[in-house]
């Protein structure tokens, strides 16, 4: 059974019965068991909610009130209205930092899309230990940033690096991965890409599975290229989960903080610096609470906005 | 050279134009084009693996002062003694086996309720779990400092396994619904006929089929609370609290030329997701949120 039709099988399940819902339980038993359903879902829900005001709701609203202060770590301080992003929204630092962090997630985006793609595709044919590789190229997702970013700096941190080594053995000098700003950017793309496929890779290969071989045969018979097979069944089969993996993706790339605080530390001279690690340097090095705050803050409106778009075109097309 | 590419009408974008020939006659250049496939991918595998395989190699290659010969557990042993890693170690599998146990504890009631409440609070909610986890964690760290720290929570594996709890919950209830979603409403209803109360068929029925489901959240929330920088640097202070991610950094930092001992302890950050990762690879769903969001 392919997952399309699991998945249309599972809108109608949703769609039915539930405890209270529209279900063939006989009437009377009904009422008793929805009064009895809302009285447990509300204690089922309990922890989850109490965590959520806890962990994210009080920290919401309590970084409103800091970014409107002129504080500390220690106490909240006056209350200065905009100041702060004011502050924030004309320092240099920061549209610097939002031009990196746009440039990071358009290249971790669509570089970890265009490789997963390609493997995905190439997995999907019969190859000899297919599921090893499909395995073993899950493993840069895997394995801690903490781990791959240090051997990521033995291999270009310095001239005598592996790689730089290797460009100097071929003749083509020695580059500073790491010291020269635009090097130090691509080089933490680079990063980010590699770290981030194989969640573009497992996507689409689920998307994948999912579709009938026979479509293909069918489509061939008729004469359809491979090119045109490719943009005309496969690109189009693939667009809700490509679409839910962009989405996710740039969210991911936003607010990534260690692929690159721990390859680059935002360096050299900020070429790095995006805006969480601005945000970061800003509270927990130059001590600057409130502007600090304030610049998580506009991040955060940001991807509120990013996300409830994103929820409610997933909704809409999962209910039709 | 079409006919390599075409004998796999499914292989997706190549550049073979003549796909109308039937595919058994072209068996033996099938056969080829397999394994050039295959060169090709161990070729991208090989290139991809380097950074990992370049940790796995200098962790087991003899150091700069060592009289070892060939491969050697002696940088192993080596950070073990200098370092404070077992205390690390200890550190990280504590906190991240209760962020494991405490998110699906309160994710899969809560997903129970996303998966067959059908009121509007409840679809809120879920709206409510999309969007928090999205937003970066670095605008509730500050806050969470302050709070935390009055509350003496800040230095403290507590206080830790409670940030990651609380961000895991959202992305694991999401998968758990989604898992919920594929067990039929028909079984319960079976059980409440029976007599059986809401909360019963939840745990009789849904949750003892749902293995696959737990399984799938609780690596979910392993790899993050395991992997986890930013909340670490933000809230451990002290040698003797800090989790792995902590102690590699922080020995990196200090022993930047020694790469044999360094990698030695990044091997042993690696190996528990590793291990985790090559036993459960059947319920590993990438990005947790990923699958879910696909799927319902």
């Amino acid at each position: 059974m392919s997952s399309t039709t699991a998945q249309s099988g599972l809108a109608r399940a949703r769609r039915g019965v539930a405890p209270g819902g529209s279900g063939t339980v006989p009437g009377k038993r009904r009422s008793k068991l929805s009064a009895q359903a809302t009285r447990t879902f509300f204690w089922l829900l309990l922890p989850s909610v109490v965590l959520l005001v806890l962990i994210h709701g009080y920290p919401l609203i309590y970084a409103a009130v800091q970014a409107t202060h002129d504080g500390n770590l220690l106490q909240t301080g006056n209350f200065i209205g905009g100041e702060n992003f004011a502050t924030v929204l004309t320092s240099p630092a920061f549209w610097k930092a939002a031009q990196f962090t746009l440039w990071f997630t358009i290249v971790g985006v669509f570089g970890s899309w265009l490789v997963g793609l390609g493997l995905a595709l190439l997995l999907r044919t019969k190859i000899p230990a297919g599921n090893t590789f499909k395995v073993l190229l899950l493993l840069p997702w895997v394995v801690p940033i903490v781990v791959s970013s240090t051997a990521w700096n033995w291999l270009v941190a310095t001239p005598d690096s592996l790689i730089p080594s290797l460009f100097r053995n071929l003749g083509l000098g020695t580059p500073l991965f790491l010291a020269d700003p635009t090097l130090a950017s691509i080089t933490v793309m680079v990063f980010k890409v590699w770290v981030s496929f194989p969640f573009m890779m497992m996507m689409i290969s689920a998307a994948l599975a999912s579709v009938d071989s026979t479509v293909y045969e069918a489509a061939s018979m008729d004469g359809a290229t491979r090119w045109q097979q490719f943009t005309q069944i496969t690109l189009p089969l693939i667009a809700r989960s490509t679409y839910i993996s962009w989405i996710l993706m740039t969210i991911f790339c936003v607010n990534d903080f260690p692929t690159i605080y721990l390859l680059t530390g935002g360096g050299p001279v900020n070429a790095t610096t995006s805006l969480v690690v601005l945000a970061y340097r800003t509270v927990f090095q130059d001590f600057a609470t409130g502007p600090g705050v304030a610049i998580a803050f506009l991040m955060t409106m940001t991807l509120v906005v990013i996300s409830v778009i994103l929820y409610r075109q997933i909704r809409k097309s999962s209910v039709e | 050279m079409s006919a390599v590419l075409h004998a796999h009408p499914e292989s997706g974008p190549a550049l073979g134009v003549d796909a109308g020939k039937p595919r058994r006659v072209l068996s033996e250049a099938g056969m080829r084009g397999r394994w050039w496939r295959f060169t090709l991918i161990l070729a991208i595998t090989a290139v991809v693996l380097v950074p990992i395989l370049v940790t796995v190699v200098l962790a087991f290659t003899p150091g700069p002062n060592s009289t070892a010969t060939g491969l050697t557990f002696e940088n192993l042993s080596g950070v073990f003694s200098k370092t404070l890693a077992a205390t690390w170690l200890k550190n990280s599998l504590i906190t991240t086996l209760a962020t494991v146990v405490v998110s699906v504890a309160v994710a899969a009631p809560a997903g129970y309720v996303l998966s067959r409440g059908r009121s509007k609070a409840v679809s809120g909610y879920s709206l409510l779990l999309f969007v928090m986890q999205s937003l970066p964690i670095i605008t509730s760290v500050v806050p969470l400092f302050i709070l935390f720290a009055g509350m003496g929570l800040v230095d403290n594996l507590l206080g830790l396994t409670i940030i990651y709890v609380g961000s895991t919950m959202t992305v694991a209830t999401w998968m758990m619904a989604a898992y919920f979603d594929s067990i039929p409403v028909s079984l319960e209803e079976a059980a409440w006929i029976d007599g059986c109360s809401v909360f019963g068929s939840f745990l009789r029925v849904v949750l003892r089929n749902s293995l696959p489901g737990v399984l799938s959240t609780a690596i979910f929330a392993f790899l993050l609370a395991w992997n986890d920088y930013l909340v670490a640097i933000v809230f451990l202070r002290s040698n003797e609290i800090f989790t792995l991610p902590m102690g590699v950094q922080s020995f990196f930092q200090q022993n930047a030329t020694d790469w044999t001992s360094v990698m030695a302890l990044a091997v042993v950050m690696m190996l528990p997701p590793v291990i985790v990762f090559a036993t459960l690879n059947k319920y590993f769903s990438v990005g947790g949120i990923g699958g879910s969001l696909a799927g319902r």
